[in-house]
């Protein structure tokens, strides 16, 4: 990664290929439209390219979900890409190994230990990841008090955790 | 009033990105004083972060998954190679944070690379030491102490010493750190080292940062010296 902070665009390449499926896969779930997510994913490609500086450390996968995820989001609002969307702050929250592993497994994985959520846990969580609204408008949405929503995402927030980390084996 | 369980239910929100920006800022703000959430953060950022994969698409266009157009790819490139040879200048940052952003990438990219189940526990100690570093250095608790070429940083008692491009010494030559407890007068000798290969050498001296007055270092014959023996090449007040 030195080579990367030090403008090297093979190593970004590498970086590239490590990460534009997830930047991708994240932006069209949003977007529901191959061409602006293929917008979405230059846009964070390009901004992480001429910003390097803006991971801070930590987990490069979470940090790059989370600029995509705003990107998108910027993108359904504005129908059309801001030049300098804001950028989340990447401060480490002590990381451990078995957190890095647990956000890495694989996509299908994943998928699976969604699945095995309640839907009443699953779906807020849903909803909210990727339809970009707030838990009031989940609220609104399904007409459950807001306490409730709060509660079934920390609820299956958490049983998503311990579902992974089975699988992981950490 | 918030009950306290109600605020750990406004952290998972928080911790998806599903909570208004007044309501954010405000969870934010009680993840810096309060432990037990800040632990419920921890625990379920990795979740929110799993979930985000679930969207990932698959590598193999031949199975007739979506896939990223390989024009995609070129496009990004383009302009990247063009910006690399418009600008080959190393962007200026703070040892730490550059020493810092290295570390973590060669271990995410490590983690990307291994099956889950295998390299993981070999490594664990070694990885779980460098998560702490790159914690450390990356905290935005941590105090810089900046000098020519490179930082002492503390963050609670840990204390690291990171430097840019320290010169290969001769045959028999080491660097030595040196620490100056509060109160003392002479320094005591601490870990001796060589630069890194990679460009930025950081240490971790074993030494509690909030007992020192002062942090420097100087090169030594090898096996170190009981008092330095030659002008030091940095040194810090804390």
């Amino acid at each position: 990664m030195e080579r990367v902070c030090a403008r090297d665009a093979d190593a970004f390449e590498v970086l590239y290929d490590d990460y534009h499926r997830l930047v991708y896969g994240l932006a069209l779930r949003v977007l529901a439209d191959p061409g602006g997510a293929e917008d979405v994913t230059q846009a964070v490609f390009l901004k992480v390219w001429s910003s390097p500086e803006l991971f801070r450390g930590g987990n490069f996968g979470a940090w790059i979900a989370r600029v995509t995820r705003n990107r998108a989001f910027d993108l359904v609002r504005s129908k059309s890409l801001r030049a300098e969307s804001e950028f989340p702050d990447s401060l480490p929250v002590d990381e451990r190994l078995e957190d890095t592993a647990l956000a890495r497994v694989d996509a299908a994985s994943v998928r699976e230990a969604l699945d095995q959520l309640p839907r009443e846990q699953r779906e807020p969580i849903e909803r909210g990841f990727f339809g970009g609204v707030t838990h009031e408008e989940i609220a609104r949405q399904t007409g459950l008090p807001l306490g409730t929503v709060k509660t079934r995402i920390r609820s299956g927030l958490r049983k998503l955790r311990l579902i992974l980390e089975e699988a992981v084996g950490v | 009033m918030m009950s306290h369980d109600e605020m750990l239910d406004g952290v998972a929100a928080y911790a998806l990105g599903v909570l208004p920006p007044d309501e954010a800022a405000a969870v934010a703000s009680h993840l810096q004083t309060c432990a037990e959430c800040r632990e419920e953060y921890r625990l379920l950022r990795p979740a929110v972060t799993a979930v985000a994969y679930s969207a990932e698409t698959c590598a193999d266009a031949d199975s007739g998954a979506v896939v990223a157009s390989p024009l995609l790819k070129a496009r990004v490139m383009k302009e990247v190679r063009a910006g690399a040879t418009r600008s080959v200048t190393p962007r200026r940052s703070p040892a730490v944070l550059v020493a810092a952003a290295c570390l973590v990438l060669a271990i995410v990219s490590g983690l990307v690379s291994l099956s889950l189940s295998g390299r993981v526990g070999r490594d664990r100690a070694l990885i779980a030491q460098q998560d702490q570093t790159i914690a450390d250095l990356t905290a935005p608790d941590a105090t810089h102490h900046q000098f020519t070429g490179g930082d002492v940083l503390t963050r609670g008692s840990h204390l690291y010493i990171a430097v840019h491009g320290l010169p290969v010494l001769p045959p028999g030559k080491v660097y030595q750190a040196w620490t100056l407890a509060k109160g003392a007068k002479t320094v005591a000798p601490s870990v001796t080292f060589g630069p890194e290969s990679q460009g930025v050498t950081v240490v971790r001296l074993p030494e509690a940062a909030t007992t020192l007055a002062a942090v420097a270092v100087s090169v030594e014959p090898v096996g170190g010296s009981k008092q330095p023996t030659t002008k030091p090449i940095a040194m810090v007040r804390l």
